[in-house]
């Protein structure tokens, strides 16, 4: 057993778990933050999409233990009492999600994105998606979406929601 | 405001709460859920039609907030976890299971085989798949053995203990093969033709005598899976009544408390079956699967019980698209009307019937295509062989045979030298055609929009936008017949 | 996945000594980024016992342009050789490479060193780096000792590497830096996709005579590991650049690649990628030597 402390969306977390959990067990069962999304666990399908230090990552691929220490947004830390995450309230107003299993993965991709790239152009996006599987939506109304959000960030200069 | 809470955890040991009482005082918010208690009205639905006005979908906000609750967000008290160790093999007789080592494992709290069910026989129409292969596999994905443990990897850990001895048989993996009445029967004694349909109007051999040219065409299609981005799960738990309740992704909920009903031997008015939020279905989880199995493990530990499939799970122990062998023979005069249209479908029926009967009868039905046509044959068949179960996906048979009489249309106009809108607008349904099964069609505005659709695709006439292909036959009958 | 005991190593020292000392008594396996091994794990059969997990081992995260070449450590993730100034600017063919893996989130995990290690003839980055005759330094508990790519692999999933051994940097010979290089893939989709043939070109241009020099090929999923065309290279070397050239230099390309036909592809069908990746490789080597002029 390994004993995990990092940070997730904000706090200091721990959790003791085996030495092969996943960092998406880790959060799904130990701290009962179950946003992230088990589809596949071989990191094809995306659901479990997190950010880990700046950085999406497919959570089922990473070991808890390997995420000692690091810095991690899972989708339950965008949202405050206040308001949505711009994000989500664009994927709100575009229907961008039908069945919802892909969603939150899709929107951490998303947000990786526009975190570093507050401009993007159609094939950016097709790009930081890339990984990320939807088999409801054809992707056209979540690139929408993401297109306005962005515009929405840009103009209202948002700051970091936490 | 302190920008990084401490957040005391549920299990917080009793040493830690000594040597820092401090935790005692902390917030316990596992997780922290936000709430933008923000009601959103939606603009449609005022005094006006909601036709053309937008709205919001009523679950988009908890999907965006990853607050939807599937089944495997859930978890109750004292929760086990089931794993089902499936044959492996396409095609087998059990000769004997060996579960003690996986009983003895520390943490396995049941496990059952198809002896342990009531009435081990279930299917939407028939019933012929088994809760728990008890004598004979007929696929890999055949499930036949439940394990219940205090975790998931403990369940997965006795399914590897569990020693299952199989006779093996061959498999019959070819549709075409089982079509025939010499090959061994996948379900003997019953006939591996385990349903057909035939479609009869007008007389087909005077509608060729009456062709010019006799066109003929096989056109396959493969096997899909839905994958759908939640893999299949359920929870079942009893209470002291007598009563279980069951979350499961599943569809059809009626169907499945029937299912559940007749395999376990209860009345069905003590299923609660509880269906949820589904991270998609396109037809995949119209049946009942893992249900009565978790609903006797909670039965027998008198916990709640929870599986979920593996991603490989859903590939090979779940249903499938039906693929099908489509021979179509259609004879059309030289200025492309056509006279008549013989059709032989085979399906390829998987492991068991799921869902073939109704994909057999839809795709028979749609077989012919949207064509006024005086003389049709179609049959259809639906044979049993050793792979996967094959049963409902999104049009139930008719993109397939939609795949092969459009192909077919576009042969027959490339062999005409006609522009294959033009073949189709001759032929095509119009107000009041009357369909192959008798029925007079009305609202069909198939011309028109085809007619729109060439305008706004810019179709400029003669094999535009087609890849100008020729047609290779590959042999040829005799100056007329030509078989692609 | 089963259960296994997991070791966080500190450095590449403690890395190896964990591995000295484990993999006598227990199946052991190394993490990195964890893309290929975790995705292996989780339904398989064979599980170890001990995992070491070499992430956290920062002197192997450099990119360094040294007295030998460039010097890439091997926990470098395919991400960051995607943002590297020095990559960008001298090896693009390498940036494309990496691009061309997975989709971002696997990018952001997978490491250099591991897709080399996994040794799947269909890998990414071993054409390139094979064209580019890199080096590979491997660390022991006797120090370091370096091998050359071409003698890395041994055959699917089998590479020199000892129970004992890390790879520790890949170093690119400094007479190849800024040598123009250009990578090309073919798989079934544009993303997430196992490449069907892999085709990397590399030479310089001897201006006077408008000729190759030292020119490279290095094939991917055409044989049980990344190969060199080496009669294709031995045909080029001191020919005239023309497109007549590139073309005859892919067909035989074609002949040194040895591929199988499986569900995805038949060999026929492979080795007419073969012809046409080489020659586009080449004729991509050639439009940036023109550039860099």
């Amino acid at each position: 057993m390994v004993t995990v402390t990092l940070t997730v969306n904000g706090e200091t977390r721990t959790a003791i778990v085996g030495g092969e959990t996943t960092l998406l067990r880790m959060l799904r069962d130990n701290l009962n933050l179950t946003g992230s999304k088990l589809g596949c666990d071989v990191g094809d399908c995306g659901a479990c999409t997190v950010i880990v230090d700046g950085k999406p990552v497919n959570s089922c691929l990473m070991l808890a233990a390997q995420a000692e220490g690091r810095d991690v947004e899972t989708i339950e830390g965008l949202a405050s009492m206040d308001r949505v995450h711009p994000i989500q309230k664009a994927f709100e107003e575009c229907a961008s999600l039908q069945c919802g299993f892909c969603g939150p993965g899709v929107i951490m991709s998303a947000k990786a994105l526009l975190d570093e790239i507050p401009n993007p152009t159609i094939p950016q996006i097709r790009d930081a998606l890339g990984g990320n599987l939807c088999r409801c939506t054809g992707y056209v109304k979540m690139i929408e979406a993401i297109l306005l959000a962005s515009r929405n960030m840009r103009g209202e200069a948002v700051q970091s929601i936490r | 405001m302190d920008k990084k809470p401490k957040v005391a955890e549920k299990d917080s040991s009793v040493e830690s709460v000594l040597k820092d009482p401090g935790i005692l005082r902390e917030s316990v918010a596992s997780p922290l859920v936000t709430y933008p208690i923000e009601v959103v009205v939606p603009k449609a639905r005022q005094q006006t039609p909601a036709v053309g006005q937008r709205a919001t979908r009523l679950d988009g906000r908890l999907h965006g907030l990853g607050q939807t609750s599937y089944i495997d967000d859930m978890t109750f008290p004292g929760m086990l976890y089931a794993k089902i160790k499936r044959a492996g093999v396409a095609s087998a007789r059990i000769k004997s299971i060996d579960t003690s080592e996986a009983e003895a494992m520390p943490g396995v709290m049941a496990v059952l085989t198809g002896k342990d069910v009531p009435n081990n026989a279930f299917g939407p129409s028939l019933k012929d798949q088994p809760v728990l292969a008890l004598e004979r596999v007929f696929h890999a994905g055949d499930p036949v053995v439940a394990v219940a443990a205090v975790s998931e990897q403990i369940a997965s850990e006795a399914c590897e203990k569990i020693k299952i001895d199989y006779e093996l048989f061959t498999p019959v993996l070819d549709p075409l093969e089982s079509l025939k009445l010499e090959t061994p029967g996948v379900h003997a004694p019953s006939a591996n033709i385990y349903q057909k349909k035939f479609i009869k109007k007008g007389d087909i051999e005077k509608g060729f005598a009456m062709s010019d040219h006799i066109v003929e065409s096989q056109y396959r299609t493969q096997m899909v899976e839905h994958v759908p981005l939640e893999p299949h799960a359920t929870i079942a738990m009893w209470d002291a009544n007598g009563r279980v309740t069951i979350y499961s992704t599943l569809g059809r909920i009626t169907l499945g408390r029937a299912d559940i009903a007749s395999t376990l031997g209860i009345p069905i008015s003590r299923i609660r079956l509880v269906a949820t939020i589904v991270g998609g279905n396109f037809g995949g989880k119209n049946e009942i699967t893992t249900e009565p199995v978790l609903a006797l493990l909670s039965k027998k530990t008198g916990r709640p019980v929870k599986s979920v499939f593996t991603r490989p799970d859903e590939f090979i122990a779940s249903t499938t698209r039906h693929p099908l062998i489509m021979d179509y023979k259609t004879g059309v005069t030289k200025d492309g009307r056509i006279q008549a249209r013989k059709i032989r479908l085979v399906l390829d029926g998987g492991a068991y019937c799921s869902w073939s009967e109704t994909t057999l009868s839809k795709a028979c039905i749609l077989s012919a295509g949207p064509y006024n046509i005086e003389n049709i044959y179609a049959e259809a068949y639906v044979v049993y062989t050793n792979k996967t179960m094959t049963g409902a996906m999104r049009g139930f048979g008719a993109p397939q045979v939609c795949f092969a009489y459009e192909s077919h249309m576009d042969e027959i106009a490339t062999l005409l030298k006609m522009d294959p809108l033009e073949l189709r607008l001759m032929n095509v349904f119009h107000e009041g055609s009357i369909s192959p099964t008798g029925q007079k069609l009305q609202s069909v505005v198939v011309k028109e929009s085809l007619l729109r659709a060439a305008e706004k695709f810019g179709w400029k006439g003669k094999g535009s936008g087609t890849s100008g292909g020729k047609l290779l036959p590959k042999d040829i009958i005799d100056a007329t017949t030509v078989r692609v | 996945m089963r259960a296994f005991e997991l070791f966080s190593a500190k450095d590449s020292r403690d890395a190896v000594a964990l591995l000295a000392k484990h993999s006598i008594t227990s199946k052991v396996k190394v993490i990195a980024g964890g893309t290929d091994l975790l995705a292996d794990l989780k339904f398989s059969a064979h599980s170890p016992n001990v995992v070491v997990d070499i992430s956290r081992a920062q002197e192997l995260k450099s990119i360094l342009v040294t007295d030998d070449g460039l010097r890439i450590g091997s926990l470098v993730t395919h991400s960051q050789i995607m943002r590297s100034p020095v990559i960008q600017e001298m090896f693009p063919a390498l940036v494309d490479a990496a691009h061309t893996i997975g989709a971002v989130q696997t990018r952001n995990l997978g490491t250099l060193g591991g897709n080399l290690v996994t040794a799947v003839p269909s890998m990414d980055s071993g054409p390139t780096l094979m064209a580019l005759e890199a080096i590979v330094s491997i660390e022991g508990t006797e120090g370091r000792r370096e091998v050359p790519l071409t003698d890395f692999f041994l055959g699917p999933r089998k590479t020199v590497l000892k129970a004992d051994e890390i790879l520790a940097e890949i170093i690119i010979p400094k007479q190849n830096l800024g040598k123009p290089t250009h990578f090309l893939k073919f798989g079934l989709r544009k993303g997430q996709a196992l490449a069907l043939v892999n085709s990397a070109a590399s030479f310089w241009v001897d201006w006077d005579k408008h000729t190759f020099v030292a020119p490279r090929i290095g094939l991917g999923a055409v044989a049980p590991k990344v190969i060199r065309a080496t009669q294709a290279e031995a045909f080029l070397e001191g020919r005239k650049i023309t497109p007549e050239v590139m073309a005859e230099a892919g067909l035989i390309a074609a002949t040194d690649a040895k591929p199988i036909s499986d569900f995805r592809a038949s060999a026929g069908y492979r080795k007419n990628l073969v012809a046409v990746l080489t020659k586009r490789a080449l004729e991509g080597a050639y439009a940036l030597a023109q550039a860099k002029r």
